[in-house]
């Protein structure tokens, strides 16, 4: 069965339907995955090391199939999809960006993925620009990618795939070894394409960015789902962090330290939280 | 690229506990045999020499799972050697013949190097070579390969999926261009070796590697009674199949 439903119709875009994957017989890396993510969505997914959120991420451009239960992305069903169409709608960024760059000049490595997936002739140069500007890259233009420093070199490979425009972006610790400046770039980047009506999921260990700018959490520990909701309900909750071994964020910590209630990951709230204390103390 | 990944496991059986230079020894007898001989029955034989050691040291899994990895060769070896004995022979039997004595000499040597690799740990076999007066610097080179190969068939997967993350098809086009499709596939493989082999070069340097000429070993490796039982039985077998030349003129 061919599904050939257009993009836009699917309300819930990515959906695992109890979705189990091992890569060595008598131990899932991923166990009994059930999520749905609607179009238009910002998730982050949380967890230790090893929880498998990299394998859950590579069920969503069909590099791996499940091997029990489905992964329905767009309406197409994963494993009668190959990874060549699904990759046009699904752009996945890699943890390491040394496990992609390859090409002699910044500018034809940005040109890759747009020549793959068949772009036409004037429209290279014009997204190609784009993705120079956006990404802080222009003065690099024409130097090879392996002399960049890492965060530009990280920087690079997220240009690289955004720049073919996918429907759904997916970013593998998108925040190791950036500066706050590239943070807060990154964030502003995440809101715009969310603007848009692109759908982003995130895979990353920075809680403060989690609790900062990504409005839904997805925690996972030991390879299955062990909370999914609002980020400001799972990341103020003591019991749930200490499983997934997740350090909480700072503002949370200090609202427990004050006996806030409810803690929160706001920070106007706490400050005016700590407003009142302070008033109430005056009185 | 699984195929061939001889990863060695810690284990405890006589066989793990023997000393490198005694499967070293065995490995290069019943190697010589492999090549010497072209009568199936004996490579069969040699072969089967590997077996009671597979058995003894319980590598049964992992070592038919390296036969099962060439499985593809073999069957690429007995293609070629059926085909090309035919052509030159012209003798359907007799090609037979070749092209089975060809694929079980191949799958001995697999089996007969799956056994060495699967129960010596590089750094016996580093201290091994250093025992045989072999240079530090090549027995540390040779142990270092070895310990990169799983690692890098492990990145050569990751940056496969990272390509095809970005639209490659590595199964598109005709023979030329199918090679061509791996060019994004080898180079960040290639680069990431030389950074890899750059750190490993600038931490070795930083503990002072090759600051003294002389070096010394914690762990000096010995051979005992069990080694000694060992070898005399690989010669005793290996002068046994060679006999089987001089006394009934098998080739
Ligand atoms: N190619 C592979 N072969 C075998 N096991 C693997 C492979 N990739 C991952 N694993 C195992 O699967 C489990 C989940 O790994 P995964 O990479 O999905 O974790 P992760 O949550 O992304 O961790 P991290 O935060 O360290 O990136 C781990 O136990 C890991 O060792
Ligand atoms: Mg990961």
């Amino acid at each position: 069965m061919v599904s050939c439903r257009s993009f836009e119709d699917v309300k819930e875009l990515i959906v695992f339907e109890d979705v189990s994957y091992s890569y060595a017989p008598g131990r899932y890396a991923i166990e009994h995955i059930n999520l749905s993510i609607e179009k238009g969505e910002v998730v982050a997914i949380l967890g230790e090391n090893g929880a498998g959120k990299t394998t859950l991420i590579k069920h969503i451009n069909g590099l791996l199939k499940p091997q029990h239960g489905s992964v329905i992305v767009s309406g197409m069903n994963t494993k009668d999809t190959t990874v060549a169409t699904l990759a046009r709608y699904v752009g996945l960024v890699f943890q390491n960006p040394d496990h992609q760059l390859f090409a002699e000049t910044v500018e034809k490595e940005l040109m890759f993925a747009l020549i793959n997936f068949n772009f036409q002739k004037e429209e290279i140069p014009r997204r190609v620009e784009w993705a120079l500007k956006e990404f802080g890259l222009i003065e690099y233009k024409d130097r090879p990618p392996f002399l960049l420093s890492g965060g530009e070199r990280k920087r690079l490979a997220l240009a690289s795939v955004l720049c073919y425009d996918p429907q759904i972006v997916i970013l593998d610790e998108p925040t190791t070894g950036q500066d706050y400046r590239q943070k807060l770039h990154l964030a502003s980047l995440i809101k715009k394409l969310n603007s848009e009506g692109k759908t982003v999921v995130v895979v990353t260990h920075d809680i403060e960015f989690a609790a900062d700018f990504i409005p839904r959490a997805v925690i996972m520990s030991k390879g299955r789902i062990i909370a999914d909701g609002k980020s400001e309900e799972l990341l103020t909750n003591r019991e749930l962090l200490m499983s997934a071994s997740l350090l909480p964020p700072q503002l949370v910590e200090l609202s427990w330290d004050l006996a806030l209630n409810p803690p929160t990951i706001h920070f106007d709230e706490v400050v005016s939280s700590v407003k009142k204390l302070l008033g109430g103390k005056k009185s | 690229m699984k195929a061939f990944s001889f990863e060695y496991k810690r284990g405890t059986t006589i066989i793990h506990k023997l000393d490198p230079r005694s499967k070293f020894i065995y490995t290069i007898l019943f190697t010589a045999l492999t090549v010497y001989f072209v009568n199936p029955l004996i490579l069969f034989l040699v072969f089967l020499s590997s077996v009671p050691m597979v058995i003894i040291a319980g590598i049964g899994k992992r070592w038919l799972r390296s036969i099962r990895g060439s499985l593809f060769f073999i069957a690429f070896i007995f293609i070629f050697n059926l085909v090309g004995n035919f052509w030159t022979t012209g003798s359907i039997a007799d090609a037979i013949i070749m092209s089975i004595s060809m694929s079980l000499r191949f799958i001995a040597l697999i089996s007969i190097f799956s056994a060495f690799f699967l129960t010596t740990s590089p750094e016996d076999l580093t201290q091994s070579m250093v025992q045989l007066k072999i240079p530090y610097d090549y027995a540390l080179t040779f142990n270092m390969a070895m310990r990169f190969v799983p690692t890098l068939s492990r990145e050569a997967q990751i940056i496969m999926d990272a390509q095809r993350s970005r639209g490659l098809e590595l199964e598109k086009g005709n023979i030329f261009q199918r090679v061509k499709n791996y060019i994004p596939v080898l180079i960040p493989l290639i680069i990431s070796s030389f950074r890899r082999a750059e750190l490993v070069a600038d931490a070795m340097e930083s503990r002072a590697f090759g600051a003294n000429k002389r070096r010394t070993s914690l762990y000096v490796l010995t051979m005992d009674r069990r080694d000694l039982l060992f070898i005399s039985c690989s010669l005793a077998a290996f002068l046994a199949i060679l006999s089987l030349k001089i006394m009934l003129g098998i080739q």
